[in-house]
């Protein structure tokens, strides 16, 4: 396979998973969460870099603490989560830049860590993000309705004998994993796009979660794609173009509902007109 | 200060604290409330009684001037819109952040906020206008206490409070009662009868029959329209009631309107 | 190693002095704005605007080199805070609909700045700060922006925290809201275009959210929140610049100078938290901690 092949694969398995766990950030209202952990992460990158292990292990290790203090700043009453979030991320994003500043012939890999490089993925890269992707549908195919279940309704579904705890943990391993995964395609800065914007333009079309968990994945692999083909037509980064078209595509679903809103404004305006004549014919 | 107002009893003849005359609020374009006119006198109080989602909260907001008025006129003491402290709100508490670091006088305070503008930070005057609050409420021992460490219903009276702060003439309270215990309900109907001796006028939302005995002359019977208004035992009739509630099971006895299915109202 | 005497003689230098007087100036706003980003919760909405601004940087840049920096960043961070408080009113999912937002406008500052293979070089400092290299006259704008963003903010000052309690409440006394959270927004934008050349644009939002988040930790006096998150952020800076300057000058170690500074918040932040949990586990306060059910809760403004 080619490397242009192998990164349009890479934008499609990484745009599909990001919409499908963006479609849980989305649902469970997590972006601030997602958008720390995918700036925390940088010091692991940095550390496996210096170390020469692998990026995406640096990152997953690095995530670990991450995750832990954030729940723990979070549950302090005068804290609380969007501190957590906020404090995490500056903290974890500094501590990179530090690290990075202190050894500045670090390989390439660092930064692309942070702007995203998909034309340079490794096939190691592609089968992990697949794995990390066929895990997450299996747990949205046989977790997803206590997933949903307990997002909207945690008072019912702890009432109906289930235990929070372990979908919010798995909520965190699929985010974790996704963003950890997904770096190579779009970078950390712009990771967030590719996991909110799909999902969040799947919530607008859709009426039901089934839905979203559908469309959300086919709208981020879309987004891959056509970055990809973008940013090779345009000659421009591939990051920011694979955020563009997933942002792009958040837009075109606003613009959409918009229009089906006034057209079924028009049609309940005429439907009442109709009644009204009707019913005053009849008296 | 709000004592020295109000030093006459209120007259048959006086301007009206509250006139709604023929009106209809609407959320946006779907109708919430029509046919409403009644009237709130200085010194006397109005209970307004209806099931869940019958417009009790849609009529104090119509009130305030946050909701539109699709057609009739609403006037506080013959003004609309009503001038900038003459309306007193008490929403209810569940919506406070309770760890706001924030005390009680203080949020007291906010209620003196408008009168002062912009830039200008509380005088001697507010200070004592803040005082008598908390005592009419009786908090003054809590008045350094955070908002949030307070009882839910010592945050109610504290909210209270706040509204009786701007000395208001006109007071809107939303369902006040709820969720307080024996002592606190009290406590509040205390402080509504002191208020009304002032010359305020009330219209207080509510479930509880106790609280429209205790304190309200008046009775307004809604269910998405007006259904009967008028001096409380002529109103308080199960007939009335019933027709509010739009069931033929309903009961009433002495302090609640059981629904059935409902358990009590 | 003489820990004491570099706080004082790091300062003796020009560019030191700079660099103290615009991280100074800039921990009084933050004590007045961040600790109202703290009571409202805007910490995302920040992140938000110090990733929108980042176009505006970089158009500016490429248009008008250093000096169209400023006017670029002023133009976008305005248009970015009446856009995001627009969402946040509208919008059912506005927390992904600020996230894509304030994404796509930083990918069109990457691609701005990548299509201009002489400025790549120069993608570093607007992104991670020119502390030590501020001139006279980028001194004076930082000074003049965060002046008026705390004239805003002081004017309106009780209503936003009325606001930040009470919403409902505030609509009831009369005030709107959206007007109240424009100016906040638009502070808040105004800071971050300050900040952005000092500590670089990925590293403002530390400035935001540890002054006003130490202070929480600190007291909970309402009117002691804004000067112990301003001292607490000028000891910082203080010692945060004097930190690089030893271990640049008599260490051999070269720190980035607004990650240096970012870090030592960080580490009073650890401090307060570690000396906070101390003292309610002493003084037998159970209190401090919520339920262990859901880890993490929605947003709420």
């Amino acid at each position: 396979m080619g490397y242009f092949e192998q990164a349009l694969l890479a934008a499609v398995l990484i745009g599909a998973l990001s919409g499908l766990v963006g479609t849980l950030v989305v649902l469970r209202q997590r972006t601030f969460f997602a958008q720390a952990l995918t700036h925390a992460t940088f010091p692991g990158a940095v550390g496996a870099a210096i170390l020469g292990v692998s990026i995406p292990l640096g990152a997953a290790i690095a995530s670990l603490f991450i995750v832990g203090i954030m729940t723990m700043i979070g549950r302090i009453n005068r804290q609380g989560n969007q501190v957590a979030s906020g404090i995490l991320l500056t903290a974890g994003f500094a501590l990179g830049v530090l690290l990075q500043g202190l050894n500045p012939s670090l390989p390439v890999k660092v930064d692309s860590y942070l702007v995203g490089s998909i034309l340079t993925v490794t096939s190691n890269d592609v089968t992990l993000v697949a794995v990390v992707l066929a895990f997450a549908v299996l747990v949205i195919v046989f977790l997803g309705k206590q997933i949903v279940f307990s997002t909207f309704d945690a008072n019912g579904y702890r009432a109906a004998g289930y235990r929070e705890w372990p979908i919010e943990l798995l909520t965190l391993v699929l985010i974790t994993a996704t963003v950890v995964t997904a770096m190579p395609a779009v970078g950390a800065i712009l990771a967030i796009a590719l996991i909110a914007a799909p999902a969040a333009a799947a919530r607008i079309v859709s009426r039901t979660t089934t839905q979203m968990f559908v469309i959300a994945p086919v709208l981020g692999a879309v987004s891959g794609l056509v970055g990809v083909l973008l940013s090779r037509s345009l000659d421009v980064a591939a990051g920011p173009a694979i955020a563009l078209a997933a942002a792009g595509l958040f837009m075109l679903a606003l613009v959409l509902q918009r229009l089906a809103g006034t057209v079924r404004a028009a049609h309940e305006a005429d439907a009442r007109r109709a009644l009204r004549r009707s019913l005053r014919l009849k008296a | 200060m709000i004592g020295n107002a109000f030093q006459e009893t209120p007259r048959a003849n006086a301007v009206a604290a509250l006139q709604v005359a023929e009106a209809s609020f609407a959320y946006g374009a779907e109708p919430a409330l029509t046919g409403i006119d009644f009237a709130v006198l200085p010194g006397q109080a109005v209970a307004l009684i209806g099931p869940n989602g019958s417009g009790k909260s849609t009529l104090l907001k119509g009130v305030l001037g946050l909701i539109t008025r699709t057609s009739g006129t609403v006037e506080v003491l013959g003004q609309w819109p009503a001038p900038a402290g003459y309306i007193g709100y008490v929403p209810q508490t569940d919506q406070l952040d309770p760890h706001f670091p924030v005390s009680l006088e203080q949020v007291v305070m906010m209620g003196r906020f408008r009168s002062l503008g912009w830039w200008r930070l509380p005088s001697k005057a507010d200070h004592r206008a803040v005082a008598e609050a908390l005592e009419t409420v009786d908090l003054s021992a809590r008045a350094r206490t955070r908002f949030g460490e307070l009882s839910g219903g010592q945050q109610q009276r504290g909210l209270l409070a706040r509204a009786v702060a701007s000395a208001p003439r006109l007071l809107l309270l939303d369902e006040p009662f709820n969720g307080l215990d024996q002592i606190n309900r009290d406590a509040l109907i205390e402080t509504v009868k002191r208020l009304k001796q002032q010359g305020v006028a009330v219209l207080v939302s509510t479930h509880d029959l106790d609280l429209a005995r205790a304190v309200c002359e008046s009775v307004l019977l809604l269910n998405g329209a007006q259904v009967a208004f008028g001096p409380r035992d002529e109103v308080l009739t199960l007939a009335n009631v019933q027709q509010a509630f739009g069931s033929v099971g309903v009961e009433m006895d002495e302090h609640t309107i059981v629904v059935p299915g409902h358990g009590g109202h | 190693m003489d820990v004491f005497t570099p706080l004082i003689t790091a300062f003796d230098l020009p560019f030191m002095a700079r660099a103290l007087l615009v991280l100074v100036v800039l921990s009084l706003v933050a004590g007045l704005v961040g600790v109202l980003v703290n009571l409202r919760g805007l910490e995302f909405i920040s992140d938000g605007l110090t990733h929108a601004v980042f176009p505006g940087v970089a158009i500016g840049f490429v248009w008008g080199g250093r000096d169209g920096l400023f006017v670029g960043a002023m133009a976008a961070a305005l248009i970015a805070a009446v856009v995001l408080t627009v969402i946040v009113k509208r919008a059912v999912t506005s927390d992904a609909a600020i996230a894509v937002v304030f994404t796509a406008m930083f990918s069109v500052g990457i691609i701005v700045v990548s299509r201009e293979t002489n400025y790549v070089g120069q993608l570093d400092a607007l992104l991670f700060g020119r502390l030590l290299t501020v001139s006279p006259a980028e001194v004076n704008q930082t000074v003049i922006v965060c002046l008026i963003a705390l004239i805003m903010v002081g004017f309106t000052l009780k209503e936003q925290v009325f606001r930040a309690f009470d919403r409902e409440g505030t609509v009831a006394a009369g005030y709107r809201p959206l007007a109240l959270d424009i100016v906040l927004n638009v502070a808040i934008a105004l800071v971050v275009v300050a900040a952005s050349s000092a500590v670089g644009n990925l590293l403002v939002l530390a400035v935001l959210i540890v002054p006003g988040a130490v202070a929480r930790l600190v007291t909970n006096r309402l009117w002691l929140l804004f000067p112990v998150a301003a001292g607490f952020a000028i000891v910082a800076a203080w010692v945060g610049l004097a930190l690089g300057y030893e271990a640049s000058v008599n260490g051999g170690v070269d720190l980035p100078s607004g990650a240096t500074v970012v870090l030592v918040l960080v580490a009073g932040y650890g401090m307060a938290l570690v000396a906070r949990l101390a003292l309610d586990r002493i003084g037998g306060h159970h209190r401090t901690r919520r339920a262990v059910g859901q880890l993490a809760e929605p947003v709420v403004h």
